[in-house]
């Protein structure tokens, strides 16, 4: 028995299962950045579907309705590969001279000096861009609307103080929106944490990853099989946590509701 | 352009395996999610309890996982079950095993924008079937499922998308078999061959715009013909506004 316990204690906290532990920033990092992201994009992409002048409404419908009918996985992974093409490209009309161009025999980048080798840092923060794009087009959806539900009066009520369009937008119009937006807001959240599992796509030693390692069959020279294929259970205890997540960020995100709801008519929530 | 019309030729093959996948698991998953959200409105506490915990499960995790988990799990059990049973090559083939997790996944979704909709039946409409003397079953037939399946058509509609998108990560979990490539796994071999990401990546785009612009036509069209006893909406109209 307490051979058993040793065994687990030991066997959970070897190197591999502390890098394992240690993954879950990635996850974490991601979710929270892509989340901040996303409603910035959305505030965006609202207000571009707002504006008076017709090619920014145009922009701001194409945006959100062309990256809402393409998968997330697309553009997660179009994004960064697009984004290091184009950094080395420009890179590349800089340092590269006729002769480097001429010695490069791969497609690309245009010359050996351009090559823009990224690390996890890297891709982690064009991932959490990319997330912020793709869900910022579903976040530009739901404040589009919440933008609509703001009751007419109170902006009406603004702009009668004397309030120029501007200050009406951002002291009235944006301050009464989140009321509206938030359960809205809170899909999107669950979509982005839900997207966070496809980090090791960008080659980020994520979770995910960890879990297909640390699972696969495991054979020491000096002990024989310490355990068989047991990547089932590694995966069982990513999709317990996923839903946990979820969990948390519902209770998390009704608590706000609820007070930020406070001395609001209750067809906000309905 | 060359490049353009080699791509779109070299994707219709592969835009094939992503219409499969969403093809195979819409029916049975439409059936289950029936089934599920029924049971998540049942009052038998057993029935209600393991709706509502399935429901809750597929719809907070990842599809991503659960293509892992159900597949590492199918591999765990292949010498002890599938390989007696000479059924492996079946099991863990994607085209198999991709559909599976589909359907768990999708019923669900479905059965979550079922269950809304069941909710929303008009209170009336039931209580004027039971004052008829319909039986439950009866009830059912004629009065809630007609309501449910208009009120959830709309929400409907955009699951199947969202599915027909889902179907662009099964080959990133399960392992690609010879020529059997879907959109992505394309693009990407493609990308791989010459880093050209914006023509590769945008012609798979285009290809899942324009599936889910026919999926959105003809469900569109279904919403038409279920609607048929109400007066016809407004078409949209062109009229453009330059400077409001």
């Amino acid at each position: 028995m307490t051979d058993d316990i040793a065994f687990w204690l030991s066997y959970l906290t070897n190197g591999k299962h502390l890098t394992w532990y240690a993954s879950f920033q990635f996850t974490i990092f991601a979710a929270l950045m892509g989340g901040a992201l996303a409603v910035l994009f959305g505030l965006a992409g609202a207000t571009a579907r707002n504006a008076r002048f017709l090619p920014l409404r145009v922009l701001g419908t194409i945006y959100s309705s062309i990256v809402r009918g393409v998968p997330d996985v697309l553009f997660f992974l179009f994004f960064p590969l697009a984004f290091e093409q184009g950094v080395e490209w420009l890179v590349a009309t800089q340092v590269c001279s006729p002769a480097m161009v001429a010695a490069q025999t791969a497609a690309w980048p245009p010359c050996r000096e351009a090559n823009w080798i990224l690390g996890t840092p890297e891709y982690l923060m064009l991932a959490s861009v990319s997330l912020g794009i793709v869900y910022g087009a579903f976040a530009t959806n739901v404040i589009h609307g919440a933008l609509r539900s703001v009751p007419l009066g109170q902006l009406e009520a603004a702009r009668a103080y004397g309030m120029s369009s501007r200050q009406v937008l951002w002291h009235i119009h944006i301050r009464q929106m989140w009321v509206y937006a938030l359960p809205g807001l809170s899909n999107v959240w669950m979509l982005i944490i839900k997207a966070t599992s496809l980090l090791s796509l960008l080659q980020i030693a994520d979770i995910v990853l960890w879990a297909d390692r640390l699972g696969a069959p495991n054979f020491l020279p000096a002990v024989g099989l310490v355990h068989a294929d047991w990547r089932w259970r590694y995966y069982l205890v990513l999709f317990v946590f996923y839903i946990l997540v979820t969990w948390l960020s519902e209770r998390v995100f009704e608590a706000i509701m609820r007070r930020v709801g406070k001395g609001i008519l209750s067809e906000a929530h309905a | 352009m060359q490049g353009f019309l080699n791509d779109l030729a070299i994707m219709a093959p592969a835009v094939m395996f992503n219409i499969y996948f969403a093809l195979a698991s819409i029916p049975l998953g439409f059936v289950l999610a029936v089934f599920l959200a029924l049971g998540k409105a049942s009052r038998n506490p057993l029935i209600n309890r393991l709706s509502r915990g399935y429901i809750y499960a597929f719809r907070g995790s990842p599809l991503f996982i659960q293509f892992f988990m159900f597949y590492s799990l199918a591999l765990s059990l292949n010498i002890s079950v599938w390989k007696p049973l000479g059924i492996s090559g079946f099991v863990l083939h994607p085209l198999f095993i991709g559909p599976l997790v589909l359907v768990l996944n999708t019923a669900a979704y479905t059965a979550e924008i079922f269950y809304g909709a069941l909710r929303a039946v008009p209170r009336g409409a039931v209580e004027a079937a039971r004052a008829y003397g319909m039986s439950p079953a009866q009830q059912f037939r004629r009065v809630v499922w007609p309501n449910l399946i208009r009120l959830a058509w709309p929400a409907y509609t955009n699951e199947v998308v969202f599915l027909f998108h889902a179907t662009a990560i099964v080959y990133f979990a399960l392992p690609v078999i010879g020529a059997q490539a879907d959109l992505m796994i394309t693009a990407k071999t493609l990308f791989e061959r010459d880093y050209n990401a914006f023509l590769h990546f945008s012609v798979a785009a285009l290809y899942f715009l324009a599936v889910s612009l026919v999926v959105f036509f003809i469900f569109g069209l279904i919403y038409r013909r279920l609607m048929r006893h109400l007066p016809p909406q407004h078409g949209l109209r062109f009229a453009p506004k330059w400077m409001r």
